[in-house]
């Protein structure tokens, strides 16, 4: 198994070495010429005025919260996936049950309107 | 000469990538440079599980941990926004609290797990049943272990409960779009249509 | 020693025949995107550059490679400089369990779905680093939203890929492609169909283009995240989203359009007529069908609001796809023909 996951390494360790060798072709061949007005943050022609990390909105943060459960849903759903020709109809329900109870939370969610965006 | 077999390097390669990452955790005064080291940290993590044969756990631990939940940790760190110089408390002050849970830690595992694990002479044999790793799991997790499986799913429907009582405040004048309702309109709701009868033209 | 040398020098020749001809393409997208919706919009599009425009590509990233890169003031300069190769890093992996015609794959895992999976989802970091980085509001706006986006219908994208292995039952690309041999009705965009239509949008959705290009909005928050990036660090960005849509594009054609199986398959006669021609071919055509779809997708569709577009993964896709994976079930486990006779 491991002889497979080798190319794969290698793989990860060639695409690191491509952006990096691009990167510094661009930092060598680009030429540095800095001023305070090119090298400041974007802001339609106004200067910036205050620091860009604000604190956000707080539904992002609900997302990534509900993305993780979803996740780990999907995680316990690979095997069952794989598996549901040999574990029988007993599996089936024990997966029936699980998935009952995420639509029960997705359910819950929806109701409570934390799916909602203005 | 005997030379060191790859897969042995490899695994130390991980094994020094994860040490130092974790070690740059939390030296690093920067929380969000933290997080991106405590991502090194776990993907290193990842290819060591890897190379102990459990192929489905180890991508899980990308999928779940590096994936989402590290994306929480940004997010958490990007929002609340900490000032990199209040941060800078006394070591010291932080010492007896760390300390005390490494000794706990340590303490568990060593119950938990026979000390015979930790010595090298009884690895492992690494030699794992033919066939793909994940259906084999699938074929006992629904079966076998079906209750706690059941159990881990009620752990779930609890946190989705939890994090949206604890987070979802609904905001006050929320104008947001009824689908629904749109499609089910009919012209008579939306238009009117009214019979004038034609002015006179004024002479 | 020796020996070990010589496998990592053919691994390394396999990843550079992969990786060019893609880089090639990815620069060709870019041409043919600009060139068709310039003939959608009554425009003809670059056509300087070598005959008809040919070399335009090469010329912009000649362009690219010499500009300067500008780092902002007050950004962080490693993880901005770092970024852009966050995001170029796995868009160009996942190409590693990408099977190109039967047994030509350059490692053939048994976990390769999952394998994908779990690389797609890290293409969130480039984008969140580099938004974060920039220290600029509008790269931070175009980070989060992004961030949020990808996250909301990788849900969706998972769930749809779960009928994909409950269909197939294996997680290896090949054997997939290989369990939807016999024919075009055994196609699993047949009996799949709502999960082909939600890997779809999501995929489109994933990597961030139009219409779910909120993340760039020009008219609104000018380029999103990489609104500071200039030179290379933006030809990564560029680089890395287009390899992206290359690679959803090859993977609808592998899960739900049966990759490089000929569509005459099991027809007497046309079987024969067609058979000359290689099975990457076939994947390269369906690959190019999925490809155009983007492109007209965007030179035709207004873009999403955002309440719009968190409305439609979450309480469309979604609700679609847990219908559909329970109702598979039940086919798989009554044995329901034609397609789960077995």
């Amino acid at each position: 198994m491991l002889e497979h996951y080798f190319p794969i390494l290698v793989f990860v360790a060639m695409a690191f070495a491509f952006g990096i060798v691009l990167v510094t072709a661009g930092r060598l061949s680009g030429g540095r010429n800095p001023d305070s007005e090119k090298n400041s943050p974007y802001e339609c022609g106004f200067s910036p005025f205050e620091s860009a990390r604000l604190p956000f909105d707080v539904r992002f943060y609900l997302v990534a919260i509900l993305f993780i459960i979803f996740d780990l849903e999907t995680a316990f759903l690979f095997p069952w996936a794989l598996a549901i020709r040999t574990i029988g109809w007993f599996g089936f329900i024990a997966m029936a049950l699980f998935l009952g109870l995420l639509v029960i939370g997705f359910i819950y969610e929806w109701k409570k309107g934390a799916l909602e965006w203005e | 000469m005997n030379p060191i077999p790859i897969s042995m390097l490899i695994f130390y390669l991980f094994a020094g990538i994860a040490v130092l990452s974790a070690i740059m955790v939390i030296a690093s005064n920067n929380p969000v440079r933290g997080v991106l080291f405590l991502v090194v940290t776990f993907i290193a993590s990842s290819g060591m599980w890897m190379m102990a044969q459990a192929e489905f756990l180890s991508l899980i631990l990308v999928l779940v941990y590096v994936g989402a939940v590290m994306t929480l940790f940004l997010f958490v760190v990007m929002m609340i926004n900490i000032e990199l110089t209040s941060q800078k408390r006394k070591f010291s002050y932080y010492l007896p609290f760390g300390a005390g849970i490494i000794l706990l830690l340590v303490l568990m595992m060593l119950i938990a797990l026979h000390p015979q694990y930790f010595s090298f002479g009884s690895m492992p044999s690494g030699v794992l049943p033919k066939g793909a790793n994940t259906e084999l799991l699938g074929k006992v997790l629904y079966t076998n272990y079906a209750y706690p499986f059941i159990v881990a799913g009620v752990l779930l429907l609890t946190a989705i409960i939890a994090a949206i009582s604890l987070v979802h405040r609904r905001p006050r004048d929320c104008k947001s779009q009824q689908v629904t309702e749109q499609i089910k309109t009919r012209r008579e709701l939306r238009v009117r249509i009214v019979n004038l009868p034609s002015e006179k033209k004024e002479d | 020693m020796f020996d070990q040398l010589q496998t990592l020098i053919w691994i390394i020749i396999k990843i550079t025949v992969i990786v060019l001809p893609l880089l090639i393409l990815v620069a060709y997208v870019t041409y043919a995107e600009r060139k068709v919706i310039g003939y959608i919009q009554v425009r003809v599009g670059p056509n300087r550059v070598g005959l008809k425009g040919l070399l335009q590509p090469f010329a912009d990233l000649i362009k690219l490679v010499f500009k300067e890169i500008v780092v902002p003031s007050r950004s962080n300069p490693y993880l901005f400089i770092i970024a852009p190769i966050l995001s170029l890093v796995p868009a160009l992996i996942a190409w590693a369990v990408v099977p190109f015609s039967d047994g030509l794959v350059l490692s053939n895992i048994n976990a390769g779905v999952l394998f994908l999976f779990a690389v797609s989802s890290l293409s969130v970091y480039g984008v969140l680093v580099a938004g974060w980085a920039s220290n600029s509001k509008y790269a931070m706006f175009g980070a989060l939203r992004s961030a949020a986006q990808t996250v909301s219908y990788e849900i969706a994208m998972g769930f749809s890929l779960v009928g994909v292995l409950m269909a197939a039952g294996s997680m290896n690309l090949s054997q997939i492609v290989a369990a939807q041999s016999g024919g075009i009705w055994q196609w699993y965009f047949l009996p799949l169909l709502p999960l082909f239509v939600v890997f779809w949008i999501s995929g489109i959705a994933e990597t961030n283009r139009a219409p779910f290009d909120l993340v760039e909005g020009e008219s609104e928050i000018v380029a999103g995240f990489h609104v500071e990036y200039s030179g290379v660090g933006f030809a990564l960005f560029f680089l890395a989203e287009y390899a992206s849509m290359v690679l959803i594009s090859v993977l609808l054609s592998l899960f739900f359009l049966g990759g490089w199986l000929s569509p005459f398959e099991g027809i007497p006669g046309i079987e024969k007529l067609f058979a000359w021609i290689p099975g990457f071919a076939w994947l390269f055509i369906k690959t190019a069908f999925f490809l155009f779809v983007y492109i007209w997708i965007r030179a035709t569709f207004p873009r999403y609001r955002y309440d719009q577009l968190m409305r439609l993964g979450w309480k469309v896709l979604i609700p679609v796809t847990l219908v559909w994976i329970a109702v598979l079930g039940i086919l798989i486990k009554c044995h329901c023909p034609p397609w789960f006779a077995i």
